[in-house]
């Protein structure tokens, strides 16, 4: 009788590990190893070229703060993720309100529901050629700028450093706000209508029923969906590696670049992995703010 | 109960998936993983692997990818100790995997094959030891659309930097199609070894002496470096050369949107093909005025290489020595337009394009050379080079001598 | 007076229609035409629209290739399987977030939640050793365990909002019948969150179908290889195919635009069940 009874605590202990443990096993292998393994490798000098490599403390993380083109890099990886996001937020928006009006029929909101998230369906290599075919210097932008008469001259928009980050970030904002039209456009849709009759009675203006009433509705949906993009936009590689390879000069150097070209073409893995294990950091304090966010909501 | 058999089996599963499987081989099998594939004719080379499979028994497994992602898995393969047995290598790689104890050491594999090493035109060394065998050689002459000239009225293909300038002017005034192609994407740099440094090569001028970096008061440095400056500042190289790659310069003068371009000779029967209506023919590169010397021409090789984690090094080197035996070299250059790495091999090029013909002669009247094979980490300092250069162009930079003092201060880190 | 703003409001509502469409449709309408032009007319100026030498050779091209016939069955297969196992593995961790008091849950939480803030890339290189020790390299098991890394803490955090709408009731009225829990996660919880996961397992398409930089660094041959790199594969050393390019863009971008059409309605549903909790 007893044994049975301890047993069944132990059954009923031991059962959410039991549902969790393939997710644990998984995460153990494929996520903690690797990460204890980029750490250790910032912690020595020129592991992998050197057979024997010797510890080095935080050397490796002295020289990288000191790299100028590291600042140059977080700089323009700043640049990027503030405009890309605050882009993403504006244009989608804009995108899910209108389709959200009562002046559309539900065949019109379908078609251009579909047509506004396109680009969300490409994935980067396939949006990085794509732009790069269409920003070329004979490309159809090109033309299309010249004949309307907006620039006399073709305009190198990847070639020039002083629009070439500008470039980049505007290919990424394509490729990424029909998320936020997603997920706002299914927020509006949740929120009771009930709230926007009471407004119109109160004789709210538009502009002040979204302030008021949309705006603090969707709030909880808004800031997952910043935080989420900063973090995904700070990762962003493929497409900034495929267009400008973080040139010209380091005009485009972002982080992850920074990253890449340590490691693949100087062969400095362990200041890559410096590199790697800063972004890290960086990366795990807004998921812990993310967390804490998600909790405070839920 | 039922909950931790559905749990045990998923953990299983799991399992089952991390060990993987592992082909086991039980004839040798070699991977020869390159880009060469791609770039010869269709099954070219699979031929070529058979006979040696017909020879020795031992069986090729091709990995045949373009040039940019052979170099990836390469490099990703050196860090992990996956790299094919044997490799195409390019002269720029050498010195970093060869440092890193990923490639093998091919002076003790042929020595201990009792190879006669004579034979072989060129071998890149680092430290004294051989770990890169150059395949075939190409050279990168001037293509020259003649159309475009005969357009913008000049009648002689320039041979001297005047003479350039004066037909590049003709072309801007005359002609929609731009001059020359200068490509400076950072993605890809080896637009510096290829379209910059080859006019310096091309007048008896050098970076390096004695395998060091030399920029610094070299006068034919400066002049090659104002050179391209001009060449940007008179609007005689496209806007966009700073986002520009190898293949976009290819892809304006298979348009004949281009009237010249430096590329090697490999992309002949490719031009050809997608182009059949292009005239174009090659020319040697213009030098300074004042120049009379051996004019230098830039070479790429496909290098061969054998990984250090391969298992058959006996087999592998066997095969390194089939591919430069005489018969087998002269094959390969005939198919790929390229001149052999053996020094007895003849090859017949009597099927090949007359214009290959020509860029032979070409060839035959000067040197080979290239200064970023063998050198260390040659991608990074083409890349250093690259952004001083469009600092220079720019003008962020005030001289030449300032941009190449500045470059031969990155450099020197990587040659210490 | 209020006639006139509406009227208003219709003409700002169309305008906005409009320019959306082409901010978002022209790129991909003109990546469409270029599909069917002749290399040589992809740059040219001015632009043509609808290429004297239009021609299906592009897609012609791919399907008779094997190669890249492999790559589309290759990234179907691959991104099939991490989407099985994607869900049946979150499903079971979410049931135990959202059903269970436990030492550390909010620990193990955490860190589930904090992962998807790690960036890719800094793991490809201890990622490549790793690999190759467990003597995976070059297999669908790399690629597949891997995207599960990355896909699974959000399709735990997706579910687990789910799960935490639904009532306890339901799952304990199987259990007081005598049923097992495992047969009320999957016989009552799952079948009632099926928008919500077709959501997650939508999204969990999409990033294993458009993963690029492991799918390179993780495979050799290119039996192993799926459309991203298939799609940089044409970008040979001489000159690129840019009609091939943009073919194989455009079928490669083809089953997660099906997908979309068939799923939105319980994909825009999803988005809200996980997110917003009542």
């Amino acid at each position: 009788m007893n044994t049975k009874r301890r047993k069944d605590v132990f059954r009923k202990k031991a059962t959410p590990y039991l549902y969790l443990s393939p997710t644990i096993i998984l995460m153990f292998i494929l996520l903690v190893i690797p990460i204890i393994m980029v750490i250790r490798y910032s912690l020595f000098d020129n592991v992998i070229i050197n057979k024997n490599p010797q510890f080095v403390g935080f050397a490796n993380y002295a020289a990288v703060l000191k790299d100028k083109t590291f600042w140059i890099a977080v700089k323009n990886t700043l640049y990027f993720v503030i405009v890309s996001i605050i882009a993403h937020l504006i244009i989608g928006m804009v995108f899910a309100l209108v389709l959200n009006t009562r002046y559309l029929n539900s065949r019109t909101k379908g078609i251009f529901r579909v047509l506004y998230a396109l680009p969300w369906m490409f994935t980067a290599s396939v949006i990085a050629i794509l732009w790069r075919m269409m920003l070329d210097p004979n490309g159809i932008l090109n033309y299309l700028i010249v004949t309307m008469g907006i620039s006399e001259k073709n305009i190198a928009f990847l070639a020039k450093r002083d629009i070439a980050l500008q470039a980049v970030t505007l290919i990424n904002i394509w490729s990424g706000y029909p998320f936020y039209m997603i997920s706002i456009l299914a927020g509006l849709q949740g929120i009771s209508t009930d709230l926007y009759e009471a407004a119109s009675i109160d004789g709210a203006t538009t502009i002040k029923t979204f302030l008021h009433i949309t705006i603090p509705q969707l709030k909880p949906i808004l800031i997952s969906l910043l935080m989420l993009d900063f973090v995904w936009t700070l990762q962003q590689f493929a497409l900034i590696w495929m267009t400008t390879g973080g040139g010209p000069v380091n005009a485009t150097e972002t982080v992850s670049t920074y990253i890449y070209k340590q490691g693949f073409t100087k062969y400095q893995y362990s200041m890559a992995s410096t590199g790697a294990v800063i972004l890290l950091i960086v990366c795990t304090i807004i998921g812990i703010f993310y967390v804490r966010q998600q909790r405070s909501e839920g | 109960m039922k909950m931790r058999k559905v749990a045990t089996i998923g953990a299983a599963a799991l399992a089952m998936c991390l060990l993987g499987s592992t082909a086991m081989a039980e004839d040798v099998t070699l991977e020869f993983q390159q880009w060469w594939g791609v770039e010869l004719p269709d099954g070219a080379l699979q031929e070529i692997c058979d006979g040696f499979t017909a020879d020795t028994g031992i069986k090729i497994d091709l990995l045949s990818n373009p040039y940019a992602d052979t170099k990836t898995q390469i490099a990703a393969g050196a860090a992990a100790g996956t790299m094919a047995d044997v490799v195409g290598l390019d002269g720029s790689w050498v010195y970093d995997f060869a440092k890193q104890g990923s490639i093998a050491n091919l002076t003790e594999l042929m020595d201990a094959s009792g190879y006669d090493a004579s034979q072989l035109s060129d071998q890149i060394k680092v430290d004294g030891n051989t770990y890169m065998i150059p395949v075939v050689n190409f050279a990168y002459p001037l293509y020259v659309n003649t159309d475009i000239l005969a357009e913008a009225g000049v009648e002689e293909i320039p041979t001297t930097w005047t003479e350039f300038f004066d037909a590049l002017e003709k072309i801007k005034t005359n002609t929609d199609a731009m001059g020359f192609a200068v490509p400076l994407s950072s993605e890809a740099p080896n637009g510096i070894q290829n379209q910059v440094s080859t006019w310096l090569w091309a007048s008896g001028g050098a970076w390096l002496e004695d395998g060091k970096p030399n920029m610094v008061g070299n006068e034919k440095a400066e002049k090659v470096v104002d050179f391209i400056k001009d060449l940007a500042t008179n609007g005689y190289i496209s806007d966009g050369a700073a986002a520009m790659k190898e293949q976009d310069m290819v892809n304006e003068f298979e348009n004949g949107r281009l009237a010249f371009m430096v590329d090697g000779i490999s992309h002949l029967t490719t031009i050809k093909n997608e182009s059949p209506d292009l005239n174009f023919d090659y020319a040697p590169m213009p030098v300074m005025d004042d120049y009379d010397g051996q004019r230098g021409m830039d070479v790429a090789n496909w290098g061969i290489g054998i990984a250090e984690n391969c298992e058959n090094k006996e087999a592998a080197i066997q095969f390194v020595e089939y591919l430069m035996s005489p018969e087998v070299n002269a094959k390969l250059a005939q198919l790929a337009n390229a001149f052999p790495g053996n020094s007895k091999a003849e090859p017949d090029y009597s099927a090949n394009d007359p214009l290959f013909l020509k860029a032979f002669d070409i060839f035959q009247t000067g040197y080979a050379i290239n200064e970023f094979t063998g050198a260390p980490t040659s991608e990074d300092l083409m890349r250093s080079f690259n952004e001083q250069l469009v600092l220079y162009i720019d003008g962020d930079t005030e001289t030449a001598a300032d941009m190449l003092a500045a470059t031969q201060e990155q450099w020197e880190a990587a040659f210490n | 007076m209020v006639g006139k703003k509406k009227v208003w409001v219709k003409v700002l509502v169309i305008i906005v229609l409009i320019l959306g469409a082409l901010w978002a449709g022209f790129p991909i309408l003109w990546m469409f035409l270029n599909s069917f032009k002749p290399n040589a007319e992809i740059f040219a100026w001015p632009p043509v629209w609808i290429s004297k030498g239009f021609s299906f050779g592009a897609y012609k091209a791919i399907f008779t290739n094997p190669e890249q016939v492999r790559f589309f069955i290759n990234s179907y297969v691959i991104a099939g399987l991490v989407v099985i196992l994607t869900l049946f593995i979150g499903i079971m961790a979410s049931y135990a977030f959202s059903r269970f008091n436990f030492v550390g849950k909010k620990v193990i939480n955490t860190v589930i939640v904090a992962v998807q803030a790690v960036p890719p890339i800094t793991l490809l290189i201890p990622y490549l050793s790793l690999i190759v020790t467990l003597k995976i390299y070059n297999t669908f098991a790399a690629l597949v365990l891997t995207y599960m890394v990355f896909t699974l803490p959000y399709c735990i955090l997706m579910t687990t909002g789910y799960l935490n709408t639904l009532p306890k009731d339901l799952d304990e009225a199987v259990m007081i019948d005598g049923g097992s829990r495992w047969r009320a996660l999957w016989k009552i919880l799952v079948p009632t969150s099926i928008p919500g996961l077709v959501s997650v397992g939508m999204y969990t398409f999409m990033q294993a179908w458009n993963e690029y930089l492991f799918a390179l660094a993780l495979t050799k041959t290119n039996d192993m290889r799926t459309v991203p790199v298939g799609i940089n594969l044409l970008m040979g050393q001489h000159s690129y195919e840019w009609n091939q390019m943009m073919a194989m863009s455009v079928l490669g971008s083809l089953p997660i635009l099906i997908l979309f059409l068939f799923f939105q309605r319980y994909f825009i549903a999803g988005m809200t069940a996980g997110s917003v909790k009542s």
